[in-house]
């Protein structure tokens, strides 16, 4: 990342490398379509090239800086779609994040103790905090596919956040 | 909204990094972020708590072309999207004159006049011109000194199926550097290290769709011109 700084294109090649499959699966996941993944992609390791510099270390690994970079741009392309029908998928791999959980890497201990966390909320408000996390719902979207009022889905989230915060925490 | 209140602040630190935030709230929010680092704090530490379902994302290899897309957006910071209007009235000027005295004539008043200027005006590397020396492309230097941008003065007629390729020919056999587009408004940037020697031709053939198939140019070159001294 430091190379990055320097406007080291090499470096900039390695990052891009080393990170983009796994951003480009986070953004597909979002929009379910490969060419406006691509394009989201894209602009965000433009995005990353121009704004290096602010990239600070302290404030968490460049993953997550890279990850937050693209979800902010894989969610507005996915608001902007005209149809709500259009951005609600199937989703059917909710479960599919459990699977991923037994993974014994370090990154699948850390989704096992947020999958663990997530097992202690009721099913559908962990529904909803999934649907708005890994497939960019917006609380319009989720009491839509939830057959919920959107007052009762914005309350499910924020107390979820707050039970899976003294769950990771505690 | 009270941006004071402990736990209201926790609680959007959390939408926001869910995503959840509307555009306009969002917006408001990373305005008080920029001057609240115990805001920024509880962002980040709400990513770190939610990445691990980033990681639940199966990975998928992007196609090749999202990574050109990337080097090339990258590397159009430094170039204006078009050669500007100058350098464009005084190619006009100078295309009717036939003949290679011209074309070069026009290389060394157009170097001459943006040698000295300001420093963001684009520096002429070397000026493509057609058999009967009518300049066709032009490769100008921009502000950051490590890329050249090769456009066409003006629209060329290219063929259906066809590439215009450009080509680096320094003594060796030609190297390529890429596919230019037959009209203006959307330069190719190569590193300037490809054309960095003076006295290196720079040469545009012509191609089947998607450029040569061998890696040396197999159609006729129609344009070229020499890397001048700078």
């Amino acid at each position: 990342m430091r190379g990055v700084v320097r406007r080291d294109r090499a470096a900039f090649a390695a990052l891009y490398d080393r990170t983009a499959p796994q951003l480009f699966g986070i953004a597909l996941r979002i929009l379910r379509q490969r060419e406006e993944a691509e394009d989201v992609l894209q602009e965000a390791f433009v995005a990353v090239w121009d704004r290096a510099a602010s990239f600070d270390p302290e404030r968490g690994s460049v993953m997550t800086w890279l990850v937050t970079v693209l979800r902010h741009r894989a969610i507005d392309r996915r608001r902007r779609r005209a149809h709500l029908e259009d951005r609600l998928g199937s989703e059917e791999d909710l479960l599919a994040l459990t699977a991923a959980a037994s993974d014994e890497s370090d990154r699948g201990a850390g989704l096992a103790a947020l999958q663990k966390c997530l097992a202690e909320l009721e099913e559908r408000p962990r529904r909803a905090v999934l649907l708005a996390y890994a497939y960019g719902y917006t609380h319009e979207e989720l009491a839509k596919r939830l057959s919920t009022p959107i007052g009762t889905v914005k309350s499910w989230v924020r107390r979820s956040l707050e039970r899976l915060k003294r769950c990771l925490d505690g | 909204m009270n941006y004071r209140d402990p736990k209201l602040r926790d609680l959007l630190a959390g939408e926001y990094a869910m995503g959840l935030l509307p555009s306009r709230t969002r917006a408001r929010f990373e305005r008080l972020m920029a001057d609240d680092a115990e805001l920024a704090r509880l962002v980040a530490d709400w990513r770190e708590r939610l990445a691990p379902i980033d990681d639940s994302a199966p990975p998928v290899t992007p196609p090749r072309r999202t990574w050109r897309a990337v080097e090339q957006g990258t590397l159009q910071r430094s170039f204006p999207a078009t050669p500007p209007a100058g350098l464009l009235q005084s190619l006009a000027f100078w295309r009717g004159f036939a003949g290679a005295a011209a074309a070069v004539a026009a290389v060394l008043v157009l170097y001459i006049a943006l040698g000295p200027g300001p420093a963001r005006a684009p520096t002429v590397v070397a000026v493509l011109a057609d058999s009967s020396g009518t300049p066709a492309f032009i490769a100008t230097r921009g502000e950051r000194a490590e890329e050249v941008a090769v456009a066409p003065v003006r629209p060329q007629s290219l063929e259906a199926q066809k590439s215009f390729e450009l080509w680096a020919i320094a003594g060796g056999p030609p190297k390529p550097l890429g596919l230019v587009s037959a009209t203006p408004g959307k330069p190719l940037l190569v590193p300037a290290s490809a054309v960095a020697a003076t006295g290196t031709v720079l040469a545009v053939s012509l191609e089947p769709e998607g450029g040569s198939p061998t890696g040396q140019p197999t159609g006729p070159v129609l344009f070229q011109g020499k890397v001048l001294a700078n």
